[in-house]
């Protein structure tokens, strides 16, 4: 009994110094029970995080040779890979410091949202209900692809109405299979989805013959093309259907509601696009910088024209972020050409050709 | 102040007071990361009012339903939970069959049968099912090419697109149901006549006889099944083709196969790496139940003169089963619960559907929470079964 008292005793003693400190009032309460909400429930914004920890954990494929691939000597390489070294140079100003984190289609969005990476580059297509659904934002668009189909040539088919009956593999959790879908379904083709979860027990089987078809994005296939075993009749036993089933525009994504970090990754992504449209190569980004030719390109570079002051953006990032990625990775058609260029992606023509040459790349006024 | 300080120090020197107050800190703390779960947890969507929205994916192994992409979402969940369902009760069966047949040669005599039933289990209880799963795939993936596809007649196409199979094809004139519930009736019939009759011949020693020619219960219970199913056959106007399964050439000159009952490369990886991985444990399940029986058992069978084979069916394993039962229950279960790894090979059972569903609609939480409530359901429903046998094998003198 008389330990009960004791214990009411401390109890009430609490209750009074919490009582006595918010001024016994609801209101406080309510504010002070908003301001723990805050703490636990949102996160510091994305920049900050990763200025403080030094470094940007980017989720990237680990199989698409081109956009993103694992190498032998243990090295991430590829198109998507180049913009997560970019967007560490723009913020770090150190390309290296990348932490790279492999992901499986399925799971990005949640690796994304539960804020395992920062930053998700991983041949991701850009749609009405991802945008508005998976609580990620997609930042802007660094190549233009769309679905494509890939067949045995010896196979015949030369479009998708031969192909009543066929077997196609794909990869399950994509657009891909729903679009795949749509198509068969609209033209009233009998089919059968093989829906595998990774790229290599799919190619296993699409070696094996086991599918007639394999269906992908185009970028996607012309690199799985590229690199067909020759035990199982090399790139030339294949080829890629001419037609193009869905639009595929790929980007960069952040988390919802980050509209700092958010505009970063935009923005570096239009700087690489102005920068081939100006001219500017990493090779002579540190000359242009010295000594910019016009005030629109010293506002890209992030230095002073003739003398003057600089213009800065402030985007929470050094001024200079853009001419850290230039120097990092290179303009836009220098990421191409060393990436896509040898899978066979031709530029010149296609969607991802600069916007004075008929394409859709295309970057807003740096001003 | 200064006293109750002091007052406080002279209480926090009591283990019961301290024990509280750690605990009530604790509390505390416990009671803020529930809050922080259930505050995250209501910003989702946490309803399942999606699933009545079109599917628009396909499946590639459709077993009863007829599942098409303008179906909604949960339709296409049914076509998954029937994968499960079907790949766990063959399993179930065939894991079974192998597990007691290979514990009944682990303690055989002939060392053949002894090393073969040691090396099986060794090798594959010790070894990861995901690979095993996988090295099944590849296995059957290295069956004939469907441009070499071996055809038995017109009968059977083995390639490694699926071993076509003939299969009864349900005809358009609607009987099809009423006649599958006339075979199960005229089953439950037979089978419960043929029991009494057996029943009374054991009671009374009286044999009902066709002129000098007896007839068993079992002989009536099976000619009256017969009868009933084929002349019901023939008067709903024939329910059911035999569907031939066919090889073709399409105007491309490009084989494709279709018909027939399909065994796929898929099914046929995920049931043989479940039954061969699960027959492990049964084997040493069974091994273990008989060698719990007395040696006497065994012995006084022999000295009665019982052979080999009656000691085992009559006398060994009828009691083994007793012990049998309640671990096997577990070996089903461990069964059921990894039919999902078959997600990496391509089978759609219902996790792989359900992820797609998810990625899709974006709502993994609900959906999470429906397949822990499907798998919950189905190992519910495989303990009770198996509750039941126990129930019935355990209990002496009926």
């Amino acid at each position: 009994m008389k330990d009960f008292k004791i214990l009411f005793l401390l109890l009430s003693v609490m209750s009074l110094a919490v009582i006595s400190a918010c001024g016994s009032e609801t209101e406080t309460i309510t504010e002070t029970v908003e301001v723990i909400k805050e703490v636990m429930v949102e996160k510091p914004s994305t920049l900050e995080t990763v200025k403080s920890r030094g470094s940007l954990k980017c989720g990237v494929n680990d199989n698409l040779t081109g956009f993103g691939v694992l190498t032998a000597s243990g090295a991430f390489e590829g198109f998507d890979v180049d913009y997560c070294k970019a967007v560490a140079a723009a913020i770090l100003g150190d390309a290296s410091k990348v932490e790279y984190v492999p992901l499986t289609a399925s799971a990005r969005f949640e690796a994304l949202s539960a804020g395992e990476i920062d930053l998700l580059i991983r041949n991701t297509t850009w749609t009405a209900s991802r945008d508005r659904d998976l609580a990620n934002d997609f930042t802007a668009t660094t190549f233009y692809d769309g679905q494509g189909m890939m067949v045995y040539a010896d196979s015949g088919y030369k479009t998708i109405e031969d192909m009543a009956g066929a077997t196609v593999c794909v990869l399950q959790g994509t657009t891909t299979e729903l679009n795949l879908d749509d198509r068969f379904t609209s033209a009233n083709l009998d089919y059968t989805p093989l829906t595998f979860e990774t790229n290599d027990p799919l190619q296993a089987a699409f070696e094996e013959k086991r599918c007639d078809g394999w269906t992908t994005d185009k970028s996607g296939l012309a690199s799985k093309r590229a690199e067909f075993p020759a035990a199982a009749g090399g790139p030339e036993a294949l080829t890629v259907l001419a037609e193009t089933l869905s639009k595929e525009p790929l980007g960069p994504l952040t988390r919802d509601n980050d509209s700092q970090f958010y505009d970063v990754v935009q923005w570096v992504v239009f700087g690489l696009i102005q920068a081939e449209e100006s001219g500017i190569t990493s090779a002579n980004v540190a000359a242009m910088a010295a000594n910019p030719t016009d005030p629109g390109m010293a506002r890209l570079l992030g230095v002073p024209f003739s003398g003057g002051e600089v213009a800065d953006f402030q985007f929470g990032v050094d001024a200079k972020f853009i001419q850290h990625a230039i120097a990092a990775v290179g303009n836009y058609g220098e990421i191409y050409e060393r990436h896509l260029t040898p899978l066979g992606l031709t530029r010149s023509g296609s969607l991802n050709d600069q916007w004075t040459n008929g394409g859709l790349i295309y970057a807003p006024p740096f001003r | 102040m200064n006293l109750l300080f002091e007052k406080l120090c002279v209480l926090s020197r009591s283990q019961k007071i301290r024990n509280i107050s750690i605990q009530f800190v604790f509390l505390i703390f416990v009671g803020l990361f529930v809050y922080y779960l259930v505050s995250k947890t209501l910003q989702l969507d946490i309803t399942l009012s999606h699933f009545a929205s079109r599917a628009g994916f396909g499946i590639s192994h459709i077993f009863y339903t007829d599942y098409t992409s303008n179906d909604n979402r949960w339709a296409a969940y049914l076509a998954g939970v029937i994968n499960t369902v079907r790949v766990c009760l063959v399993g179930i069966v065939l894991a079974t069959l192998l597990g007691t047949i290979m514990g009944v040669a682990r303690l055989s005599k002939n060392l053949l049968f002894s090393t073969i039933s040691y090396v099986y289990v060794e090798i594959l209880r010790n070894t990861p099912l995901l690979i095993q799963i996988i090295f099944w795939q590849i296995i059957f993936l290295q069956l004939p090419r469907i441009s070499e596809a071996l055809t038995l007649g017109n009968n059977v196409v083995i390639s490694n697109r699926g071993i076509l199979l003939p299969f009864a094809a349900s005809n358009e004139n609607g009987y099809g149901g009423l006649w599958i519930a006339i075979i199960a009736i005229s089953l439950i019939l037979s089978l419960s006549i043929s029991f009494y009759i057996n029943k009374q011949e054991d009671i009374t020693g009286k044999v009902v006889k066709l002129y000098n020619f007896r007839l068993s219960g079992n002989l009536i219970g099976l000619l009256l099944f017969f009868t009933a199913t084929i002349v019901t056959y023939f008067l709903l106007q024939q329910p059911y083709n035999i569907d031939l399964p066919s090889l073709y050439q399409n105007d491309k000159g490009t084989y494709l196969q279709s018909g027939g009952f399909e065994f796929t490369p898929e099914f046929g990886a995920i049931l043989f790496a479940l039954v061969m991985y699960t027959g492990t444990f049964i084997t040493e399940i069974v091994r273990g139940s008989i060698q719990s029986l007395p040696k006497g058992q065994s012995e006084a069978a022999q000295a009665i003169g019982l052979s080999n084979y009656q000691t085992m069916t009559l006398i060994i394993l009828p009691q083994a089963l007793r012990s049998i039962i309640p671990p096997l229950t577990n070996q089903y279960l461990n069964l059921t619960k990894n039919s999902s790894l078959s997600v990496v090979i391509a089978y759609p059972e219902l996790f792989m559907v359900s992820r797609t569903i998810m990625n899709n609609s974006g709502r993994a939480l609900p959906v999470f929470f429906l397949i822990l409530l499907t798998y919950l359901t189905l190992s519910l429903a495989i303990s009770m079964v198996m509750n039941i046998i126990n129930r019935r094998v355990t209990s002496i003198g009926t």
